[in-house]
C-alpha cells in the first residue's frame, strides 16, 4: 500500500516536472504575467550592489522578480563554465572577469545584444570596448568600471607638512613616501603601501607606458621596478616578503593609519566609507590621480569593467535584456552609486551623485583622481592570459623579494613566455 | 503433443537435486552479498573509478572541459618532458619526499620511545603531540608562515639571539622555502605516526628484552635486536603511507607559499591543478597526474618487494 502511494507521487511529480521542462526554453516574446527572473551572482551577502541593482529593477518592473543564483566568489567561474556547459537555463549571467567574458562569448553561450551597446545609451559606458567581440559584436553590457587611483590619509601629510599628492611622478611618489615614513618597530608608520600583486607594477607599467604585457617583452617593465624596489629599499613601504608571509590586507593597513599613501582600485571607496560610518576606522581620507612616469600628459590608470549578459539559453531572454540594459542605464548607476560603487555609466548627474554620499572626500583633487583621461585594461585578453599571467606572476615574486635581480628577471619572463606558450 | 503435456508437470514436480539446491543457495547469497555492497559499490565507481578512468584516457586526448575531447597520443607525455615548469615540479616534489619521509618517520620514532615509558602525565604528552595532526592545515600553514617571517618572525628572532647574524629568509628565499615547508610538515605528522610507532611498540613481548636484558645486552643492543626488528612490520606502514602523502602534498604548500617565491615550492599536484583546472587544459593534467600515480606506484611496489624479501631472510 505504501509502495503504491509512492510510486503514484512519483508519477504525479515527473507528469507535472514534463510540461514544465518543455517549455523551458521556449520564446518568451509573448509571455504576459508575473516573470521570475534568475541571475547569477557571487557572494551575495558582502557584494551589496547585486541587490540593491535588484530591488531598484523591481520597482521599476512590478511584474518582473529576481531570483539571485549565489555563487562563493572563489568559484564562480568554475561554477559558471560548468553551468553553461550543463545548458542551465539561468537568465542572467554576470561577467565578473573580462578573460571569462571572452571565453564565453567565444564558445557562444550568450545572447548577442549588439542593438543595446551601439545605443546612445551604451556610449556612455566607460569599458565598453573591451567587450567588443568579433569586430563589431557585443555580448554583455558593463555596469561597473572600476581603476586604480591614489588613496591617502590627510592626517598623516600635515603631520608631516607636505603637500596633498596633486599630480605626482612616480620618482615624487617615492621621495614623498621616505619623507611620510616615521617612527621604528611596531610603532613604523610606512608612506606607502604597495600591495603584493603583480599588477601594481605590471598594470601600470604597462597602462602608462604603452606596453603589451601579453607580447613576451618586458623591458617596459623595468622603471616601474626601480621604483618599486627604491620604495622597499628605503624602507618606506612595507617589505615584500613580510607582505606574503603575514598575508597583510591592504585595507587594514589603510584603515589603522599604518601607511599614508596606497595605490588601489575605486572599489575600496565603498568599503572605506561603510568602515567610516560602522565606526571601525577614523582615516581622514581622499584620493589623488596616480603616480605618472615623467612627461606624461593627463593622468593614465588602469582598471577593469564588470559586466552582465543574457544566456543563450534564457528562459526569460527579454526580460533578461531589459535587467541587462536597466543595469548600465543611467537609473542602474544610480542606484549603485548610492552605495559608493563606481557605475560603468558616466554623467555629470552621476559624479555629483557620488561625491554627494555621506563620508565621501568632496575636494577637487578627489573629484580630479575620479576622472583619469585614460584607464587601460588591467590585463589583455586572449587564450594566453592565464599561462602569462602564472609566469610573470612568479618572477614578480622573485624580483620584490630580491631572489633574482631585475635584468634576469625580465630576461627570464622574456624566454619563460617564448618557450612555454604556445 | 498430449505426452509432453502430461510429462511437463511430471519433471518439475520432481524433488529438486540436492545439488540443484545449493547452486540455487549459493545464488541467493552472492544475490544478498552483493546487494550489501551494491550502494557503496555504486558511489565508488561513480564517484571514483569512472574518474580515474576518465582521467587515463584524458592524458591522451586535448581537452578544455567544454568542446569534445581531441585524441592527440603521445603529446602530452612528450610535451611534459619538454616543460620546464613540470620538471621543476617534479624535483621540488622529490625534494620535498627526501626530507619529510626520514625526518618524519625519526621524529614519530623518537617520541613514540619517549612516551613508551611510565612516566608522569604521559596522556598529556601523547595528546600534545598528536594535536598538530588534528588542527586545520590552513591554520598550521599560517601560523608558521608568521612564525618564519623574516623580519618579525620569532624563528629568526631567537637565531638572532642566539648569535645567528643573517638568519635565512625562510618562505621568501628560493633556498630556504622548501625545508620550511618540510620542518612544517613535519612538525603536523609526527604525533600521528607516533601513535603507529607506539601501538608497534606495545605489540613486542616483554619477555623478549628480559631474556636479552639476562643476556647482558646494553640498551643500544636491545634497541637494535629486539625493538627494532620488532617493529618492522610498523615500520614499513609507515614508510609506504608517508611516501604516498609526501607525492601527494598539495594543501600545505598552497597556503603557506603557493609554490613561490617564483617556482621554488611548486610541486606536482599544484601543477596539476594549475595546467587543469586554472588554464583549462584537462589532457595535460591528466598525463601529469598519471605519471604522478605511476611513480607513486612504482616507489610503493619497490618498497613492498624490499619488505619481502627482508622478511624472508
Amino acid at each position: 500500500m505504501k509502495r503504491r502511494k509512492m510510486l503514484a507521487a512519483v508519477g504525479l511529480a515527473m507528469a507535472v516536472a514534463l510540461p514544465l521542462t518543455a517549455c523551458g526554453s521556449g520564446e518568451d516574446n509573448a509571455e504576459s504575467g508575473p516573470v521570475e527572473l534568475t541571475v547569477a551572482v557571487w557572494s551575495l551577502a558582502s557584494t551589496p550592489e547585486f541587490q540593491t541593482l535588484f530591488d531598484a529593477f523591481h520597482k521599476a518592473n512590478p511584474d518582473i522578480t529576481i531570483k539571485p543564483v549565489d555563487i562563493l566568489a572563489a568559484d564562480y567561474p568554475t561554477k559558471v563554465t560548468t553551468m553553461l556547459a550543463g545548458g542551465d537555463t539561468t537568465d542572467v549571467i554576470t561577467m565578473k572577469t573580462l578573460a571569462d567574458y571572452v571565453r564565453f562569448a567565444g564558445r557562444g553561450q550568450l545572447k548577442d545584444i549588439t542593438s543595446a551597446a551601439t545605443s546612445t545609451e551604451g556610449a556612455k559606458l566607460a569599458g565598453l570596448d573591451q567587450y567588443k567581440q568579433d569586430g563589431d559584436k557585443y555580448y554583455a553590457l558593463p555596469y561597473r568600471q572600476d581603476f586604480w587611483v591614489l588613496y591617502y590619509n590627510k592626517k598623516m601629510f600635515d603631520a608631516a607638512k607636505q603637500p596633498y599628492p596633486t599630480s605626482l611622478t612616480w620618482d615624487q611618489y617615492v621621495e614623498l613616501a621616505k619623507k611620510l615614513t616615521t617612527g621604528t618597530g611596531d610603532k613604523k608608520v610606512y608612506g606607502a603601501y604597495q600591495h603584493t600583486w603583480r599588477s601594481i607594477v605590471q598594470a601600470i607599467s604597462a597602462a602608462q607606458t604603452g606596453g603589451d604585457q601579453l607580447a613576451g617583452d618586458y623591458k617596459f617593465f623595468a622603471d616601474q621596478y626601480k621604483t618599486a624596489l627604491a620604495l622597499q629599499e628605503a624602507g618606506a613601504t612595507l617589505d615584500f616578503g613580510t607582505a606574503v608571509t603575514q598575508k597583510t590586507g591592504y585595507a587594514s593597513m589603510f584603515e589603522s593609519g599604518k601607511t599614508a599613501m596606497l595605490p588601489m582600485g575605486t572599489w575600496y571607496i565603498a568599503k572605506v566609507l561603510s568602515e567610516k560610518k560602522k565606526g571601525t576606522t577614523d582615516a581622514d581620507w581622499a584620493i589623488a590621480p596616480m603616480p605618472q612616469r615623467p612627461g606624461a600628459t593627463g593622468v593614465t590608470t588602469f582598471g577593469a569593467p564588470t559586466a552582465f549578459a543574457v544566456n543563450k539559453k534564457a528562459k526569460h531572454a527579454a526580460a533578461a535584456q531589459k535587467f541587462v540594459e536597466f543595469a548600465s542605464s543611467l537609473e542602474g548607476a544610480k542606484a549603485i552609486t548610492g552605495i559608493g560603487v563606481v557605475p560603468a555609466y558616466q554623467s555629470d548627474e552621476i559624479r555629483q551623485q557620488y561625491f554627494a554620499l555621506p563620508g565621501m572626500p568632496t575636494d577637487d583633487l578627489s573629484k580630479k583622481a575620479f576622472t583619469p583621461d585614460k584607464v587601460n585594461p588591467e590585463m589583455p585578453v586572449s587564450d594566453k592570459t592565464a599561462k602569462i599571467d602564472t609566469i610573470l606572476n612568479e618572477e614578480h615574486q622573485l624580483i620584490m623579494t630580491k631572489q633574482k635581480s631585475l635584468d634576469d628577471a625580465i630576461k627570464e619572463m622574456e624566454s619563460r613566455v617564448k618557450n612555454e606558450v604556445n | 503433443m498430449a505426452d509432453l503435456l502430461t510429462a511437463t508437470p511430471a519433471t518439475t514436480s520432481a524433488a529438486p537435486s540436492p545439488r540443484a539446491r545449493d547452486r540455487r543457495r549459493a545464488r541467493r547469497n552472492t544475490l544478498i552479498g552483493w546487494s550489501f555492497i551494491l550502494p557503496n559499490f555504486l558511489g565508488f565507481v561513480v564517484l571514483t573509478l569512472v574518474p580515474v578512468l576518465a582521467a587515463f584516457a584524458l592524458s591522451f586526448m586535448e581537452w578544455d572541459s567544454y568542446n569534445p575531447p581531441e585524441w592527440v597520443g603521445l603529446d602530452n607525455f612528450t610535451r611534459l618532458l619538454n616543460d620546464e615548469s613540470t620538471k621543476i615540479a617534479l624535483r621540488n616534489t622529490a625534494f620535498y619526499a627526501l626530507g619529510h619521509v626520514p625526518l618524519t618517520m625519526l621524529a614519530a620514532l623518537g617520541l613514540a620511545l619517549l612516551l613508551n615509558r611510565k612516566i608522569a602525565g604521559v596522556g598529556f604528552f601523547r595528546a600534545a603531540a598528536f594535536f598538530p595532526y588534528i588542527t586545520s592545515m590552513v591554520a598550521v600553514a599560517i601560523v608558521w608562515n608568521m612564525l618564519f617571517n623574516p623580519e618579525f618572525g620569532p624563528v629568526n628572532q631567537f637565531l638572532q639571539f642566539v648569535g645567528v647574524d643573517s638568519p635565512p629568509g625562510w618562505t621568501t628565499s628560493t633556498t630556504w622555502a622548501m625545508p620550511a615547508v618540510i620542518l612544517t610538515s613535519v612538525w603536523r605528522d609526527m604525533g600521528y605516526y607516533m601513535v603507529l610507532f607506539l601501538a608497534g611498540l606495545q605489540a613486542i613481548p616483554v619477555e623478549q628484552y628480559e631474556a636479552a636484558k639476562v643476556d647482558g645486552a646494553s640498551t643500544w643492543q636491545r634497541f637494535r635486536a629486539v625493538t627494532l626488528p620488532g617493529l618492522r612490520p610498523v615500520t614499513f606502514l609507515v614508510l609506504v603511507l608517508l611516501t604516498v602523502q609526501s607525492f601527494k602534498v598539495f594543501d600545505l604548500i598552497v597556503v603557506m607559499t603557493d609554490g613561490g617565491p617564483g617556482r621554488a615550492t611548486l610541486v606536482l599536484s599544484q601543477q596539476i591543478y594549475r595546467r587543469g583546472i586554472i588554464e583549462g587544459e584537462f589532457g595535460y593534467a591528466s598525463a601529469i597526474s598519471l605519471v604522478l600515480f605511476l611513480l607513486v606506484l612504482v616507489f610503493t611496489l619497490v618498497q613492498f618487494w624490499f619488505n619481502n624479501r627482508q622478511e624472508r631472510r
